[in-house]
């Protein structure tokens, strides 16, 4: 299986080239680092589905010796690995560049990561070849657009939940959030797993 | 004799079309050429071969194995080849190795270097810059190359020049001195077969007609051309499809015998072709 997630890189080696120039770009735009996180880490996982939705593929790693359970969790296991390589690139970018960064940033990028990783990776075995990208795209616009107005919305609106999380140390803030995050992450992949079992390819 | 692959009984339904009840067996160590019109179903019972469709109904086993609990162990034994290229076109062979290898556990990279020298093919270019030929040549090299038992191909020949088939089939002939080998493969060029087909099995409308050795399909099957005459209702019980035209009647018999015993010297009686078999089927199956 531990194939299946190097494949990635060596489909991508060209694009890899470009990791460095993107991370570059969100850098010097002066970002927010934990944004910069973010994008960094969404590079090779969802470089990777782009040639993944291809029919094409999916006939020949299923006429691999490969199970399609182990096709679905290297989807997921790979995208843990390729984002932790990722924070640690924009990490040492972030430095050379001397750009403050703090854990918290790093925290909340793989948090939304992850988010947005359980949201999507499902749908890439939902929709049909073609349609993914833009949904996805359009999901992404979405979050970031909307995403902040309903976070402030919620913070105005319902007391009961602000007060609860303000009322929370920042201990079980920190173990809440974790949990909640790695609980979406593995119902997001149970069900992937459950699509991609009964595709018919 | 031991069969390779097993299907019993096998279903699968589609919104428009299906796969029906279908018993075959792939026996090891022989050619077995699958042929049938184009949508008579021979893909779908390749995928399912492949386990990347699963049937409704029905039992699929190769080597003996089930795909529910052996799924790795058969396909480490199975190599394929499809009619479109599978491979990531972007890449060029040396990266697809390195991509395809390490999931064999019997991967011979020095199998792998002699076919790419025997069918010359670059190792540094991407596979979209290959001709129809030679993309087919380097899905043979990977299909070739971890000592599998079967080799199952949908369409190999479709889309190639006559003489790159007559060189597949070359290739495919020496593959089969080792005794172990089974191929299996789909066409609907069925001259392709004469040459070196042990078996056919022959799908139609979504049923498996037969599956039966090349030498049983030439001493059972024929044509027969006659006066018209001599049909009735009790003569023509003797074939599967009566073809009526102004100068006389032509029909296929799948069994020879018995059109002699009636009709004796008084029709003339061919060896019918695999295509005249396909042609007279093409209605499905009914003996008139």
């Amino acid at each position: 299986m531990f194939n299946l997630i190097r494949r990635d890189v060596i489909l991508q080696k060209r694009q890899l080239l470009l990791f460095i120039p993107f991370i570059l770009f969100f850098i010097i735009m002066g970002k927010h680092p934990a944004f910069t996180f973010l994008v960094a880490s969404i590079f090779i996982p969802f470089n990777t589905y782009a040639y993944d939705e291809k029919a094409e593929t999916n006939i020949l790693l299923n006429s691999l010796p490969y199970t399609r359970t182990e096709i679905i969790a290297s989807r997921y296991l790979g995208a843990i690995i390729y984002m932790i390589l990722a924070i640690g690139v924009t990490s040492l970018t972030l430095l050379v560049f001397n750009k403050p960064f703090t854990m918290t940033d790093i925290a909340i990028g793989c948090g939304l990561f992850l988010l947005f990783a359980a949201f999507t990776f499902p749908l890439f075995y939902i929709f049909k070849p073609g349609y993914i990208f833009p949904v996805v795209l359009i999901c992404f616009l979405l979050l970031s657009a909307i995403g902040p107005a309903i976070v402030t919305f919620l913070t105005e609106h319902l007391n009961a939940i602000t007060d609860f999380i303000v009322n929370l140390t920042v201990t079980s803030l920190y173990t809440g959030a974790t949990l909640s995050i790695m609980i979406v992450y593995a119902i997001s992949w149970g069900l992937t797993n459950i699509i991609y079992q009964r595709k018919a390819l | 004799m031991e069969n390779v692959v097993e299907f019993t009984n096998v279903t699968k339904k589609f919104k428009d079309f299906s796969v029906k009840n279908i018993d075959l067996q792939v026996k090891q160590g022989f050619v077995t050429g699958f042929i049938g019109a184009n949508g008579a179903g021979k893909s779908t019972s390749i995928k399912m071969m492949m386990n990347l469709l699963r049937p409704d109904v029905g039992e699929i086993k190769l080597f003996g194995l089930d795909y529910k609990k052996h799924e790795k162990a058969i396909k480490e034994r199975i190599g394929f080849v499809y009619d479109g290229n599978v491979f990531f076109e972007g890449l060029n062979m040396k990266d697809i190795k390195r991509i395809v290898a390490p999931a064999y556990k019997h991967w011979d990279d020095k199998v792998f270097y002699q076919y790419i020298e025997k069918f010359e093919l670059p190792l540094n270019k991407a596979i979209k810059t290959f001709s129809k030929g030679m993309q087919m040549k380097a899905s043979l090299a990977i299909a070739l190359s971890h000592h599998a038992e079967l080799i199952i191909m949908d369409e190999p020949t479709a889309g190639l020049d006559p003489i790159f088939r007559r060189e597949l089939l070359g290739i495919l002939q020496e593959l089969m001195i080792d005794g172990n080998r089974t191929i299996f493969f789909s066409t609907h060029i069925t001259t392709d077969l004469d040459r070196i087909a042990d078996y056919i099995a022959f799908m139609q409308s979504g049923e498996l007609v037969f599956n039966q050795s090349i030498h049983d399909v030439a001493e059972n099957y024929a044509i027969v051309k006659g006066r018209l005459d001599l049909l009735d209702r009790d003569t023509e019980k003797a074939f599967i499809h009566v073809h009526r035209a102004t100068t006389g009647f032509e029909a296929l018999t799948d069994n020879t015998k018995a059109v002699q015993n009636i009709f004796g010297n008084s029709v003339a009686i061919d060896r019918a072709s695999l295509e005249d078999i396909m042609y007279h089927l093409k209605g499905g199956i009914h003996h008139v």
